[in-house]
Protein backbone atom coordinates (compact mmCIF):
# COMPACT_ATOMS: atom_id res chain seq x y z
CA UNK A 1 0.00 0.00 0.00
CA UNK A 2 1.34 3.47 -0.94
CA UNK A 3 2.67 5.69 2.36
CA UNK A 4 1.72 9.45 1.74
CA UNK A 5 2.87 12.05 3.91
CA UNK A 6 0.95 14.02 6.87
CA UNK A 7 1.10 17.43 8.01
CA UNK A 8 -0.65 17.77 10.46
CA UNK A 9 -1.24 21.31 12.53
CA UNK A 10 -4.53 20.85 14.23
CA UNK A 11 -4.10 21.55 17.89
CA UNK A 12 -2.25 24.88 17.05
CA UNK A 13 -3.45 27.00 14.67
CA UNK A 14 -1.10 29.02 11.99
CA UNK A 15 -0.17 31.84 10.78
CA UNK A 16 -1.98 32.76 7.12
CA UNK A 17 1.47 33.30 6.37
CA UNK A 18 2.90 29.75 7.56
CA UNK A 19 0.00 27.44 6.51
CA UNK A 20 0.07 29.14 2.78
CA UNK A 21 4.06 28.86 2.63
CA UNK A 22 3.60 25.14 3.66
CA UNK A 23 0.83 24.10 1.29
CA UNK A 24 2.98 25.96 -1.63
CA UNK A 25 5.63 23.74 -0.30
CA UNK A 26 3.87 20.57 -1.50
CA UNK A 27 3.73 20.39 -5.05
CA UNK A 28 7.71 21.27 -4.88
CA UNK A 29 8.34 18.47 -3.09
CA UNK A 30 7.16 16.38 -5.34
CA UNK A 31 8.13 17.37 -7.94
CA UNK A 32 12.12 18.41 -7.06
CA UNK A 33 12.26 16.53 -4.02
CA UNK A 34 10.60 13.17 -4.96
CA UNK A 35 8.26 13.62 -1.80
CA UNK A 36 5.27 11.21 -2.71
CA UNK A 37 1.96 13.06 -2.04
CA UNK A 38 1.85 14.96 0.87
CA UNK A 39 -2.03 15.98 2.29
CA UNK A 40 -1.46 19.00 4.83
CA UNK A 41 -4.72 19.02 7.29
CA UNK A 42 -4.33 22.39 9.53
CA UNK A 43 -6.08 25.38 11.21
CA UNK A 44 -5.39 28.80 10.74
CA UNK A 45 -5.25 31.73 12.74
CA UNK A 46 -8.64 33.85 12.09
CA UNK A 47 -7.60 34.61 8.65
CA UNK A 48 -9.44 36.49 5.52
CA UNK A 49 -7.48 35.01 2.31
CA UNK A 50 -8.32 36.12 -0.90
CA UNK A 51 -7.71 34.50 -4.41
CA UNK A 52 -4.49 34.79 -6.02
CA UNK A 53 -5.94 36.75 -8.97
CA UNK A 54 -8.40 39.01 -6.67
CA UNK A 55 -8.38 42.75 -5.38
CA UNK A 56 -7.44 42.61 -1.92
CA UNK A 57 -8.66 46.10 -1.03
CA UNK A 58 -11.84 45.43 -3.09
CA UNK A 59 -12.20 42.41 -1.30
CA UNK A 60 -12.00 42.65 2.62
CA UNK A 61 -11.82 45.71 4.53
CA UNK A 62 -9.08 45.79 5.78
CA UNK A 63 -9.16 48.59 8.48
CA UNK A 64 -11.70 46.14 10.09
CA UNK A 65 -9.29 42.76 9.98
CA UNK A 66 -6.89 45.05 11.99
CA UNK A 67 -8.63 45.86 14.58
CA UNK A 68 -10.08 42.69 14.90
CA UNK A 69 -7.05 40.98 14.87
CA UNK A 70 -8.22 38.99 11.88
CA UNK A 71 -4.64 37.99 9.71
CA UNK A 72 -5.08 38.60 5.75
CA UNK A 73 -3.05 37.37 2.87
CA UNK A 74 -3.56 35.86 -0.54
CA UNK A 75 -2.99 32.23 -1.74
CA UNK A 76 -1.59 30.94 -4.49
CA UNK A 77 -5.09 29.17 -6.04
CA UNK A 78 -7.39 31.00 -7.63
CA UNK A 79 -11.13 31.65 -6.13
CA UNK A 80 -12.72 34.18 -4.18
CA UNK A 81 -12.37 35.01 -0.54
CA UNK A 82 -12.88 32.56 2.15
CA UNK A 83 -12.77 33.34 6.21
CA UNK A 84 -10.34 30.74 8.08
CA UNK A 85 -10.50 30.21 11.49
CA UNK A 86 -10.51 27.68 14.13
CA UNK A 87 -13.64 25.72 13.22
CA UNK A 88 -12.77 25.65 9.21
CA UNK A 89 -10.43 22.77 8.57
CA UNK A 90 -7.86 23.51 5.54
CA UNK A 91 -6.50 21.25 3.42
CA UNK A 92 -3.40 21.83 1.35
CA UNK A 93 -2.79 18.66 -0.98
CA UNK A 94 0.34 17.99 -4.03
CA UNK A 95 -0.63 15.04 -5.68
CA UNK A 96 1.03 14.35 -9.25
CA UNK A 97 -1.02 15.16 -12.26
CA UNK A 98 -0.92 11.39 -13.32
CA UNK A 99 -1.43 10.14 -9.70
CA UNK A 100 -3.54 6.77 -10.13
CA UNK A 101 -7.24 7.45 -8.87
CA UNK A 102 -6.74 11.13 -10.02
CA UNK A 103 -9.13 11.87 -13.35
CA UNK A 104 -7.88 13.73 -15.94
CA UNK A 105 -8.38 17.49 -17.02
CA UNK A 106 -9.44 20.63 -14.58
CA UNK A 107 -12.81 18.60 -13.74
CA UNK A 108 -11.46 15.06 -13.74
CA UNK A 109 -9.14 16.75 -10.92
CA UNK A 110 -11.69 18.61 -8.85
CA UNK A 111 -14.31 16.25 -9.37
CA UNK A 112 -11.99 13.04 -7.71
CA UNK A 113 -10.64 15.85 -4.70
CA UNK A 114 -14.54 16.35 -4.33
CA UNK A 115 -15.47 13.12 -4.59
CA UNK A 116 -13.02 12.20 -1.51
CA UNK A 117 -14.31 15.47 0.47
CA UNK A 118 -17.76 13.85 0.10
CA UNK A 119 -16.32 10.85 1.40
CA UNK A 120 -15.40 12.60 4.36
CA UNK A 121 -18.46 14.30 5.11
CA UNK A 122 -20.58 11.02 4.41
CA UNK A 123 -17.90 9.69 7.47
CA UNK A 124 -19.68 12.21 9.52
CA UNK A 125 -23.24 10.91 8.02
CA UNK A 126 -23.34 14.55 5.92
CA UNK A 127 -24.40 13.72 1.88
CA UNK A 128 -23.04 16.41 0.31
CA UNK A 129 -22.58 16.77 -3.35
CA UNK A 130 -20.62 18.33 -5.90
CA UNK A 131 -21.73 21.80 -7.03
CA UNK A 132 -20.05 22.95 -10.48
CA UNK A 133 -17.86 24.68 -10.68
CA UNK A 134 -16.03 24.20 -7.59
CA UNK A 135 -17.72 23.82 -4.18
CA UNK A 136 -19.67 21.29 -2.08
CA UNK A 137 -23.19 21.61 -1.14
CA UNK A 138 -25.48 20.13 1.16
CA UNK A 139 -29.24 21.02 0.19
CA UNK A 140 -28.09 23.38 -2.11
CA UNK A 141 -25.87 25.41 0.41
CA UNK A 142 -22.14 25.48 0.34
CA UNK A 143 -20.13 23.34 2.91
CA UNK A 144 -16.85 23.73 1.53
CA UNK A 145 -14.94 25.81 -1.44
CA UNK A 146 -12.12 24.61 -3.27
CA UNK A 147 -9.25 25.47 -5.63
CA UNK A 148 -6.08 24.57 -7.10
CA UNK A 149 -3.02 26.01 -9.19
CA UNK A 150 -0.29 24.06 -11.39
CA UNK A 151 2.48 25.41 -9.98
CA UNK A 152 5.26 23.28 -11.41
CA UNK A 153 5.09 21.22 -14.47
CA UNK A 154 3.64 17.89 -12.96
CA UNK A 155 2.20 18.25 -9.60
CA UNK A 156 -0.48 20.80 -8.18
CA UNK A 157 -1.66 22.71 -4.95
CA UNK A 158 -5.21 21.34 -4.28
CA UNK A 159 -6.68 23.57 -1.40
CA UNK A 160 -10.60 22.96 0.24
CA UNK A 161 -12.07 24.67 3.06
CA UNK A 162 -14.43 22.56 5.00
CA UNK A 163 -16.87 24.50 7.57
CA UNK A 164 -17.20 22.86 10.93
CA UNK A 165 -18.82 26.20 12.16
CA UNK A 166 -18.96 29.82 10.56
CA UNK A 167 -18.95 33.12 11.68
CA UNK A 168 -21.27 34.94 9.25
CA UNK A 169 -21.58 38.48 11.47
CA UNK A 170 -17.89 38.82 11.15
CA UNK A 171 -17.54 37.69 7.69
CA UNK A 172 -20.06 40.67 6.65
CA UNK A 173 -17.59 42.90 9.01
CA UNK A 174 -14.55 42.33 7.16
CA UNK A 175 -15.87 41.65 3.57
CA UNK A 176 -17.24 44.70 1.69
CA UNK A 177 -20.68 44.38 1.28
CA UNK A 178 -23.06 46.29 -1.38
CA UNK A 179 -24.50 49.14 0.66
CA UNK A 180 -28.34 48.68 -0.77
CA UNK A 181 -31.19 46.61 0.85
CA UNK A 182 -29.14 43.66 0.87
CA UNK A 183 -27.30 44.84 3.54
CA UNK A 184 -29.93 45.57 5.84
CA UNK A 185 -30.84 41.46 5.42
CA UNK A 186 -26.63 39.86 4.45
CA UNK A 187 -27.40 37.53 7.34
CA UNK A 188 -30.07 35.63 5.71
CA UNK A 189 -28.78 36.22 2.24
CA UNK A 190 -25.59 34.10 3.67
CA UNK A 191 -26.89 31.91 6.13
CA UNK A 192 -29.20 30.91 3.22
CA UNK A 193 -26.21 29.99 1.16
CA UNK A 194 -23.70 28.40 3.45
CA UNK A 195 -24.13 25.56 5.93
CA UNK A 196 -21.71 24.08 8.05
CA UNK A 197 -20.91 20.52 9.38
CA UNK A 198 -22.18 21.48 13.17
CA UNK A 199 -25.55 22.58 11.81
CA UNK A 200 -26.21 19.68 9.49
CA UNK A 201 -25.50 17.64 12.44
CA UNK A 202 -27.50 19.85 15.24
CA UNK A 203 -24.56 18.92 17.04
CA UNK A 204 -21.02 20.18 17.78
CA UNK A 205 -18.10 18.20 17.11
CA UNK A 206 -14.27 18.51 17.76
CA UNK A 207 -12.15 18.80 14.87
CA UNK A 208 -10.05 16.07 15.48
CA UNK A 209 -13.25 13.88 14.13
CA UNK A 210 -13.35 16.04 11.02
CA UNK A 211 -10.26 14.97 10.29
CA UNK A 212 -10.38 12.04 11.27
CA UNK A 213 -12.85 11.87 8.46
CA UNK A 214 -11.00 13.24 5.95
CA UNK A 215 -7.73 10.94 6.43
CA UNK A 216 -9.90 7.98 5.77
CA UNK A 217 -11.85 9.19 2.85
CA UNK A 218 -8.79 9.64 1.41
CA UNK A 219 -7.14 6.38 2.51
CA UNK A 220 -10.25 4.30 1.03
CA UNK A 221 -10.22 6.28 -2.31
CA UNK A 222 -6.64 6.59 -2.97
CA UNK A 223 -5.83 2.69 -1.09
CA UNK A 224 -3.13 4.88 0.24
CA UNK A 225 -1.75 4.55 4.42
CA UNK A 226 -0.43 8.06 6.08
CA UNK A 227 2.72 8.82 7.87
CA UNK A 228 2.31 11.71 9.58
CA UNK A 229 5.34 13.73 9.96
CA UNK A 230 6.81 17.27 10.04
CA UNK A 231 8.81 18.85 7.11
CA UNK A 232 12.42 18.07 6.55
CA UNK A 233 14.90 20.17 5.93
CA UNK A 234 14.47 20.96 2.64
CA UNK A 235 10.94 21.68 3.07
CA UNK A 236 11.44 23.78 5.88
CA UNK A 237 13.98 25.66 3.42
CA UNK A 238 11.20 26.18 0.96
CA UNK A 239 8.65 27.51 3.66
CA UNK A 240 11.07 29.78 4.50
CA UNK A 241 11.44 30.96 1.26
CA UNK A 242 8.05 31.26 0.75
CA UNK A 243 6.79 33.03 3.59
CA UNK A 244 9.65 35.37 2.71
CA UNK A 245 9.26 35.88 -0.73
CA UNK A 246 5.01 35.41 -0.61
CA UNK A 247 3.57 35.48 2.45
CA UNK A 248 5.26 38.71 4.31
CA UNK A 249 6.01 40.78 1.54
CA UNK A 250 3.69 43.45 0.70
CA UNK A 251 4.30 42.91 -2.74
CA UNK A 252 2.67 39.83 -2.78
CA UNK A 253 -0.33 40.44 -0.40
CA UNK A 254 -1.13 43.58 -1.96
CA UNK A 255 -0.43 42.37 -5.82
CA UNK A 256 -1.88 44.52 -8.49
CA UNK A 257 -1.94 41.85 -10.76
CA UNK A 258 -6.11 40.99 -10.60
CA UNK A 259 -8.70 41.96 -12.79
CA UNK A 260 -10.32 45.60 -12.07
CA UNK A 261 -12.94 44.75 -9.42
CA UNK A 262 -16.54 45.87 -9.52
CA UNK A 263 -19.51 45.50 -8.52
CA UNK A 264 -22.72 46.16 -9.66
CA UNK A 265 -26.70 46.54 -8.37
CA UNK A 266 -30.38 45.76 -9.54
CA UNK A 267 -33.79 46.05 -8.66
CA UNK A 268 -36.39 45.28 -11.02
CA UNK A 269 -40.43 44.74 -10.53
CA UNK A 270 -41.68 41.82 -12.01
CA UNK A 271 -45.01 39.66 -12.01
CA UNK A 272 -43.96 37.52 -9.11
CA UNK A 273 -42.09 39.81 -6.68
CA UNK A 274 -39.56 42.45 -6.52
CA UNK A 275 -36.08 41.00 -7.91
CA UNK A 276 -33.06 42.47 -6.86
CA UNK A 277 -29.61 41.08 -8.22
CA UNK A 278 -25.92 41.79 -6.15
CA UNK A 279 -22.94 41.42 -8.85
CA UNK A 280 -19.11 41.09 -8.02
CA UNK A 281 -17.18 41.32 -11.14
CA UNK A 282 -13.53 40.79 -11.47
CA UNK A 283 -12.94 42.18 -15.26
CA UNK A 284 -15.55 41.07 -17.29
CA UNK A 285 -16.51 37.46 -15.05
CA UNK A 286 -19.04 37.32 -12.28
CA UNK A 287 -17.25 36.55 -9.65
CA UNK A 288 -20.42 36.60 -6.81
CA UNK A 289 -23.51 36.84 -7.40
CA UNK A 290 -26.86 37.14 -5.48
CA UNK A 291 -30.89 37.08 -6.46
CA UNK A 292 -32.50 38.08 -3.82
CA UNK A 293 -36.15 39.73 -3.54
CA UNK A 294 -39.80 38.89 -2.34
CA UNK A 295 -40.18 36.29 -5.19
CA UNK A 296 -41.09 32.84 -4.38
CA UNK A 297 -38.47 29.99 -5.19
CA UNK A 298 -36.43 27.57 -2.84
CA UNK A 299 -33.23 28.40 -1.83
CA UNK A 300 -31.41 25.19 -3.42
CA UNK A 301 -32.61 26.69 -6.77
CA UNK A 302 -31.49 29.96 -6.19
CA UNK A 303 -28.20 28.89 -5.19
CA UNK A 304 -28.26 26.84 -8.36
CA UNK A 305 -28.65 29.71 -10.77
CA UNK A 306 -26.21 31.52 -8.79
CA UNK A 307 -23.49 28.88 -8.90
CA UNK A 308 -24.18 28.36 -12.99
CA UNK A 309 -23.04 32.10 -12.98
CA UNK A 310 -19.88 32.02 -11.32
CA UNK A 311 -16.71 32.30 -12.37
CA UNK A 312 -18.39 32.58 -15.80
CA UNK A 313 -18.24 35.61 -18.53
CA UNK A 314 -20.33 38.86 -17.70
CA UNK A 315 -21.73 38.64 -21.25
CA UNK A 316 -25.23 38.34 -22.42
CA UNK A 317 -24.70 35.33 -24.81
CA UNK A 318 -22.66 33.75 -22.04
CA UNK A 319 -25.15 34.53 -19.39
CA UNK A 320 -28.06 33.29 -21.48
CA UNK A 321 -25.80 30.27 -21.90
CA UNK A 322 -24.95 29.14 -18.67
CA UNK A 323 -28.63 29.89 -17.36
CA UNK A 324 -30.33 27.90 -19.71
CA UNK A 325 -28.17 24.73 -18.39
CA UNK A 326 -29.77 25.00 -15.35
CA UNK A 327 -33.16 27.07 -16.21
CA UNK A 328 -36.71 25.38 -16.00
CA UNK A 329 -40.14 26.46 -16.21
CA UNK A 330 -41.41 28.32 -12.91
CA UNK A 331 -37.62 27.80 -11.24
CA UNK A 332 -38.10 31.39 -10.26
CA UNK A 333 -42.79 31.86 -10.00
CA UNK A 334 -43.13 34.91 -11.93
CA UNK A 335 -39.51 35.40 -13.21
CA UNK A 336 -38.67 35.01 -17.01
CA UNK A 337 -35.82 33.88 -17.85
CA UNK A 338 -35.45 36.74 -20.10
CA UNK A 339 -36.93 39.30 -17.06
CA UNK A 340 -33.51 37.56 -15.18
CA UNK A 341 -31.20 38.08 -17.56
CA UNK A 342 -32.23 41.33 -18.14
CA UNK A 343 -31.65 42.28 -14.34
CA UNK A 344 -27.92 40.61 -14.49
CA UNK A 345 -27.02 42.80 -16.91
CA UNK A 346 -28.64 45.64 -15.50
CA UNK A 347 -26.61 45.53 -12.15
CA UNK A 348 -23.59 44.96 -14.71
CA UNK A 349 -24.39 48.52 -15.90
CA UNK A 350 -25.82 50.08 -12.68
CA UNK A 351 -21.77 49.95 -10.41
CA UNK A 352 -21.71 51.00 -6.94
CA UNK A 353 -19.29 51.77 -4.85
CA UNK A 354 -18.45 49.75 -1.63
CA UNK B 1 -8.49 24.61 -41.25
CA UNK B 2 -8.22 21.70 -39.31
CA UNK B 3 -11.69 20.25 -36.74
CA UNK B 4 -10.10 17.26 -35.22
CA UNK B 5 -12.67 15.20 -32.85
CA UNK B 6 -14.96 18.22 -32.65
CA UNK B 7 -11.23 20.42 -31.76
CA UNK B 8 -10.60 23.28 -34.26
CA UNK B 9 -6.70 22.90 -34.44
CA UNK B 10 -5.26 25.05 -37.72
CA UNK B 11 -3.15 23.14 -39.41
CA UNK B 12 -1.25 25.69 -40.43
CA UNK B 13 0.22 26.82 -36.65
CA UNK B 14 2.38 25.05 -34.24
CA UNK B 15 1.14 23.38 -31.34
CA UNK B 16 3.45 22.45 -27.53
CA UNK B 17 1.79 19.83 -25.51
CA UNK B 18 0.73 21.90 -23.04
CA UNK B 19 -1.56 23.56 -25.53
CA UNK B 20 0.14 27.51 -26.09
CA UNK B 21 0.83 27.31 -30.42
CA UNK B 22 2.95 29.40 -32.49
CA UNK B 23 2.15 30.94 -35.58
CA UNK B 24 5.01 32.31 -37.85
CA UNK B 25 4.70 35.59 -39.53
CA UNK B 26 7.28 38.06 -40.50
CA UNK B 27 9.88 35.86 -38.48
CA UNK B 28 7.94 36.68 -35.23
CA UNK B 29 6.29 34.09 -33.47
CA UNK B 30 2.17 35.05 -32.49
CA UNK B 31 1.30 32.49 -29.54
CA UNK B 32 -1.87 31.83 -27.66
CA UNK B 33 -4.07 28.87 -26.04
CA UNK B 34 -5.46 25.91 -28.46
CA UNK B 35 -9.18 25.22 -28.71
CA UNK B 36 -8.76 21.92 -26.79
CA UNK B 37 -7.55 24.26 -23.58
CA UNK B 38 -10.30 26.62 -23.99
CA UNK B 39 -12.85 24.35 -24.26
CA UNK B 40 -11.37 22.37 -21.07
CA UNK B 41 -10.68 25.04 -19.21
CA UNK B 42 -13.71 26.95 -19.68
CA UNK B 43 -14.33 30.43 -19.11
CA UNK B 44 -11.13 32.45 -18.93
CA UNK B 45 -11.18 34.73 -15.83
CA UNK B 46 -7.33 36.18 -15.70
CA UNK B 47 -4.19 35.60 -17.81
CA UNK B 48 -0.92 36.64 -15.48
CA UNK B 49 1.36 37.81 -18.52
CA UNK B 50 4.92 38.13 -18.25
CA UNK B 51 6.45 41.89 -19.38
CA UNK B 52 7.65 43.05 -22.96
CA UNK B 53 11.45 42.24 -23.04
CA UNK B 54 11.34 39.17 -20.97
CA UNK B 55 13.16 36.34 -21.88
CA UNK B 56 12.22 33.13 -22.40
CA UNK B 57 13.42 29.38 -23.21
CA UNK B 58 11.18 27.09 -25.05
CA UNK B 59 8.70 25.23 -22.86
CA UNK B 60 9.40 27.22 -20.30
CA UNK B 61 6.41 28.64 -18.07
CA UNK B 62 5.90 32.21 -19.01
CA UNK B 63 2.28 32.97 -17.75
CA UNK B 64 -0.66 31.80 -15.93
CA UNK B 65 -4.23 31.36 -16.46
CA UNK B 66 -7.19 31.73 -14.35
CA UNK B 67 -10.49 29.41 -15.09
CA UNK B 68 -12.98 29.51 -12.11
CA UNK B 69 -11.05 28.73 -9.42
CA UNK B 70 -7.93 26.59 -11.44
CA UNK B 71 -4.86 28.74 -12.30
CA UNK B 72 -3.24 27.06 -15.38
CA UNK B 73 0.14 27.40 -17.14
CA UNK B 74 1.03 29.08 -20.32
CA UNK B 75 4.50 27.63 -21.49
CA UNK B 76 6.38 29.29 -24.48
CA UNK B 77 6.14 27.18 -27.75
CA UNK B 78 9.56 28.50 -28.60
CA UNK B 79 12.82 30.64 -27.00
CA UNK B 80 13.28 34.43 -27.29
CA UNK B 81 12.44 37.71 -26.52
CA UNK B 82 8.73 38.56 -25.61
CA UNK B 83 7.91 42.06 -27.55
CA UNK B 84 4.00 42.35 -27.72
CA UNK B 85 1.47 41.25 -24.81
CA UNK B 86 -2.22 41.64 -26.05
CA UNK B 87 -3.64 44.59 -23.98
CA UNK B 88 -6.71 43.69 -25.16
CA UNK B 89 -7.06 40.48 -22.58
CA UNK B 90 -6.68 42.92 -19.66
CA UNK B 91 -10.18 44.24 -20.34
CA UNK B 92 -11.68 41.14 -21.77
CA UNK B 93 -10.20 37.73 -21.37
CA UNK B 94 -13.20 35.58 -22.90
CA UNK B 95 -11.63 37.04 -26.27
CA UNK B 96 -9.15 33.19 -25.49
CA UNK B 97 -12.36 31.44 -24.99
CA UNK B 98 -14.12 32.95 -28.18
CA UNK B 99 -11.52 33.57 -30.41
CA UNK B 100 -8.88 31.58 -29.45
CA UNK B 101 -6.45 31.64 -32.53
CA UNK B 102 -7.75 35.64 -33.40
CA UNK B 103 -8.30 38.01 -31.25
CA UNK B 104 -7.61 35.81 -28.33
CA UNK B 105 -4.06 35.81 -29.07
CA UNK B 106 -1.82 36.37 -25.77
CA UNK B 107 2.18 37.11 -26.91
CA UNK B 108 4.32 37.64 -29.88
CA UNK B 109 7.86 36.61 -29.36
CA UNK B 110 10.70 37.50 -31.30
CA UNK B 111 12.10 33.80 -31.95
CA UNK B 112 16.11 33.22 -31.19
CA UNK B 113 16.41 29.54 -32.86
CA UNK B 114 12.93 29.06 -34.40
CA UNK B 115 14.23 26.74 -37.20
CA UNK B 116 15.70 24.17 -34.72
CA UNK B 117 12.53 24.30 -32.21
CA UNK B 118 10.13 24.75 -34.92
CA UNK B 119 11.24 20.76 -35.27
CA UNK B 120 9.82 20.42 -31.49
CA UNK B 121 6.38 21.07 -32.06
CA UNK B 122 3.54 19.25 -33.03
CA UNK B 123 2.42 20.40 -36.77
CA UNK B 124 -0.06 19.16 -39.42
CA UNK B 125 -1.00 15.24 -39.41
CA UNK B 126 1.43 15.62 -36.04
CA UNK B 127 -1.38 16.87 -34.32
CA UNK B 128 -3.73 14.08 -34.96
CA UNK B 129 -2.30 11.19 -32.74
CA UNK B 130 -1.55 14.07 -30.07
CA UNK B 131 -5.36 14.87 -29.73
CA UNK B 132 -6.26 11.09 -29.94
CA UNK B 133 -4.03 10.41 -27.03
CA UNK B 134 -5.03 13.45 -25.20
CA UNK B 135 -8.09 12.47 -25.23
CA UNK B 136 -7.59 8.67 -24.85
CA UNK B 137 -5.60 9.53 -21.61
CA UNK B 138 -8.72 12.01 -20.22
CA UNK B 139 -10.99 8.75 -20.92
CA UNK B 140 -8.48 6.23 -19.00
CA UNK B 141 -8.50 8.02 -16.44
CA UNK B 142 -11.86 8.78 -15.81
CA UNK B 143 -12.66 4.84 -16.34
CA UNK B 144 -10.47 3.44 -13.86
CA UNK B 145 -11.17 6.44 -11.44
Amino acid sequence: MPLWRLFKDIVNPVSAALGLSIDDTLPLSLSQHGSPPILHLYIFKPSAIVGKYQDINAALRLDRCRQREIEYNRRSTGGGTVIMGPKVVALGLGISLDHPGLKGGINGIFESLSTVLMDALQNLGIKAGFRPKNDLEVGGRKIAGLSASLETEKAILFHASLLVDFDIPLMLDIMHQPPLKLSDKGYSCFSQRITTIKEQLGCDIDMDTVVAAIEKAFIQRFDVSFEVVEPDTWEKKSIREFTTTRYTNPDWIFSHKHPRSSMGVSAVKTPGGLLEIYLALAGNTIEHIMITGDFFSTTKDINLLESSLKWTSAKREKIEEHLSEVWRNEIIYGVSFDTLTEAILQAKENLITA
Amino acid sequence: MATIKGYNMPDELYYHEEHSWARVENGKVTVGMDDMFQKEAGDIVFVDLPDEEDEVEQGEICGKIQSRKWIGKLCAPVSGEIVEINEELEDDTSLINEHPYGKGWILVIEPSDLESELGNLMHGDALIPFVDQEIKRTEEERAKA
